[in-house]
């Protein structure tokens, strides 16, 4: 188990909370920790800061997060890892697709050419347009903030063949409608897909689709390696083993 | 050369994957059935559906892993659709069961034996869940009539998984005898406590330690109830390289089963096993695997 010591910790949003600290570990865009909340759990978190300073950025869903997103300078984090296999990028035009905190494992991809679309439910959901020089289109469910919609009511108004690649993040719902949408069209993808982890190495099965498992073949799957998955965006499984339907 | 092995049934070759590690869900089953491993033993499954601990349920460091999965597993009715899925690959699939009393174990064996699978493992020796395993495994009455009863009860191979956490596994053994098959050893049990947050990090305190550290105790284990009993062993514990596997099989085992090493090598491991295998077995001058299967007794 690793510790890190907590600098800072930035508000971001309702729920949402960056918690910031330093350490010596080489992360690459994409990659993971398993961030333990002692006497909680221990849940899967993305970097969206990866130079000698770090970043997670983390939505309060359960007790885990909760305990995480409300570490305060002084205290430590607890992790293991980085694990997984990062983003590859390519260079040339870039395409950020992000839904709510999703948003955040891709930041750390962000040059001078890049765009980006966020999505979410309802305006408190978006976070991180500050990064974009307003080089991005914003949709939520509700309309409360950018345009009114799903995340491919963003996608029609763009040309995708523009984009060298599009690198996604979100609920698996989410990442199947933006599959859905460019599987026909000549486009490059990757998809950073979010499973139930228990273990992060790859040994439980808890994290698995199609026999791969995503903590550590994943969580980064290329459009390609995807079309072969009939599992995704349709069945998952859960903290048993047990399969189930989205 | 001849590196295929009889087990009760027969296997092409020696490297089986172990219960617990990637075989809870049908299609990573398959990924591995297809790319060496010559059968599975699935996660250890009981009547109803376990969410098993929270986690964290792992902790590991170079040379070990302590878990407490907590018996997580999806129940033996949802089972059988990922038993199907495995065996697509055309490969023997082994049923791993875990129960209260014998009743439940012969239930369970029935099941599986319905859902094409080539043999049962009882898994008598689980070190963190109470009432289970390891309390189950080290009442040598218990383990007699659970044995007698599912052997009674299916026409496939039954065997028996020990633990190395009781004072005598030779009375153990004496008491699985009807097993087809002994498959030693299942963890250690193990903690861990992180100085720094000054707690356990287990979410269950107590797991059983894999890996590495453990194969002298497994090769120890192998050797012993090999030289009293004379039954056919699998042995587990602690294999990462053929030469682990060699010690495994010349201690008395006819087959090794591979879990922890899964993490550091992934599923190539048992692709590599396997050259490795033909390798040694031309360096040293061996043709077949029986000659060397319990050679250090003799
Ligand atoms: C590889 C990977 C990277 C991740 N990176 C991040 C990250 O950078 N930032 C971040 O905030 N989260 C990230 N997540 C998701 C995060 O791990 C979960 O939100 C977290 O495990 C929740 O734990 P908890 O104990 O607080 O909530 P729980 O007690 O597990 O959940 C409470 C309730 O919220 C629901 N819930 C939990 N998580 C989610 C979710 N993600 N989406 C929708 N509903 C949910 C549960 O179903 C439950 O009803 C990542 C997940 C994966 C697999
Ligand atoms: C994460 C994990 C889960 C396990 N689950 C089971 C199980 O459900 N049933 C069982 O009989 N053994 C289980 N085991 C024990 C292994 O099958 C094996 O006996 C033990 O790990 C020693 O072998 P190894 O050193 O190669 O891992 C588990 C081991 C690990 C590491
Ligand atoms: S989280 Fe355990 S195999 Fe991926």
């Amino acid at each position: 188990m690793k510790r890190a010591y907590i600098i800072d910790n930035i508000t971001e949003g309702k729920n949402v909370n960056t918690v910031v600290f330093s350490t010596d570990d080489e992360i690459k865009p994409g990659q993971f920790i398993m961030a333990w909340a002692p006497g909680i759990n221990e849940i899967p978190l993305s970097f969206s800061y990866i130079n000698k300073i770090k970043k997670i950025t983390v939505k309060i869903y359960g007790e885990a997060s909760e305990y995480i997103a409300h570490l305060k300078r002084g205290d430590y984090l607890y992790y293991s890892g980085p694990y997984g296999k990062p983003f590859t990028i390519v260079p040339g035009k870039k395409l950020l697709i992000g839904a709510g905190t999703g948003i955040a494992p891709l930041i750390p991809l962000i040059d001078d050419n890049t765009y980006g679309i966020i999505s979410g439910k309802t305006a408190d959901d978006i976070i991180f347009e500050r990064y974009f020089n307003n080089r991005l289109k914003i949709v939520t469910d509700d309309g409360s903030y950018g345009m009114n919609g799903y995340v491919t009511t963003a996608l029609k108004t763009l040309d995708l063949n523009e984009f060298d690649m599009l690198y996604a993040c979100g609920p698996e719902i989410m990442l199947k409608t933006v599959y859905d949408y460019i599987k026909n069209m000549d486009i490059n993808a990757q998809f950073s897909l979010e499973r139930s982890m228990k273990c992060g190495i790859g040994l439980c099965d808890s994290c698995s689709i199609n026999g791969y498992q995503v903590c550590t073949d994943g969580p980064v799957f290329s459009i390609e390696q995807l079309k072969n998955m009939d599992e995704f965006g349709r069945t998952r499984l859960q903290y048993s083993g047990k399969r189930i339907y989205f | 050369m001849k590196v295929n092995t009889d087990i009760g049934i027969k296997l092409k070759n020696p490297f089986m994957l172990a219960s617990g590690i990637l075989d809870e869900n049908g299609y990573t089953m398959e990924r591995i059935l297809n790319n060496g491993a010559s059968s599975t033993v699935t996660k250890s499954i009981g009547m109803e559906e376990r969410r098993g601990f929270d986690p964290p349920v792992i902790y590991h460091d170079e040379n070990y892993i302590i878990n407490a999965v907590g018996l997580s597993n999806p129940g033996i009715d949802n089972f059988e659709e990922e038993i199907k899925i495995a065996l697509r690959s055309g490969k023997p699939v082994i049923g791993s069961i875990f129960g209260r009393d014998a009743e439940e174990f012969s239930l369970l064996a029935r099941k599986m034996e319905s859902y094409s699978v080539s043999a049962i493992e009882l898994n008598l020796s689980c070190p963190h869940v109470k009432g289970y395993g390891m309390e189950v495994g080290s009442d040598p009455d218990l383990v007699s009539e659970i044995v007698s009863e599912v052997k009674s009860k299916v026409s496939i191979p039954v065997f028996s998984k020990l633990s190395p956490n009781t004072s005598d596994i030779v009375e153990e053994a004496k008491a699985a005898e009807k097993s087809d098959a002994l498959v030693l050893i299942n963890t250690i049990k193990a903690m861990k406590i992180d100085i720094y947050a000054r707690k356990p990090v287990l979410s269950n305190v107590y797991g059983g330690l894999s890996g590495a550290s453990i194969k002298p105790v497994g090769i120890r284990y192998v050797y012993e109830i090999k030289k009293e009993l004379n039954k056919k062993i699998i042995g587990v514990g602690g294999i990462e390289n053929i030469n682990d596997a060699i010690e495994y099989i010349m201690a008395g085992a006819s087959a090794v089963q591979i879990g922890s090493a899964v993490y550091k090598y992934g599923i190539g491991i048992f692709n590599k096993l396997n050259n490795d295998l033909n390798e040694f077995f031309i360096k040293n001058n061996i043709n077949d695997i029986e000659d060397i299967i319990g050679v250090a007794l003799k």
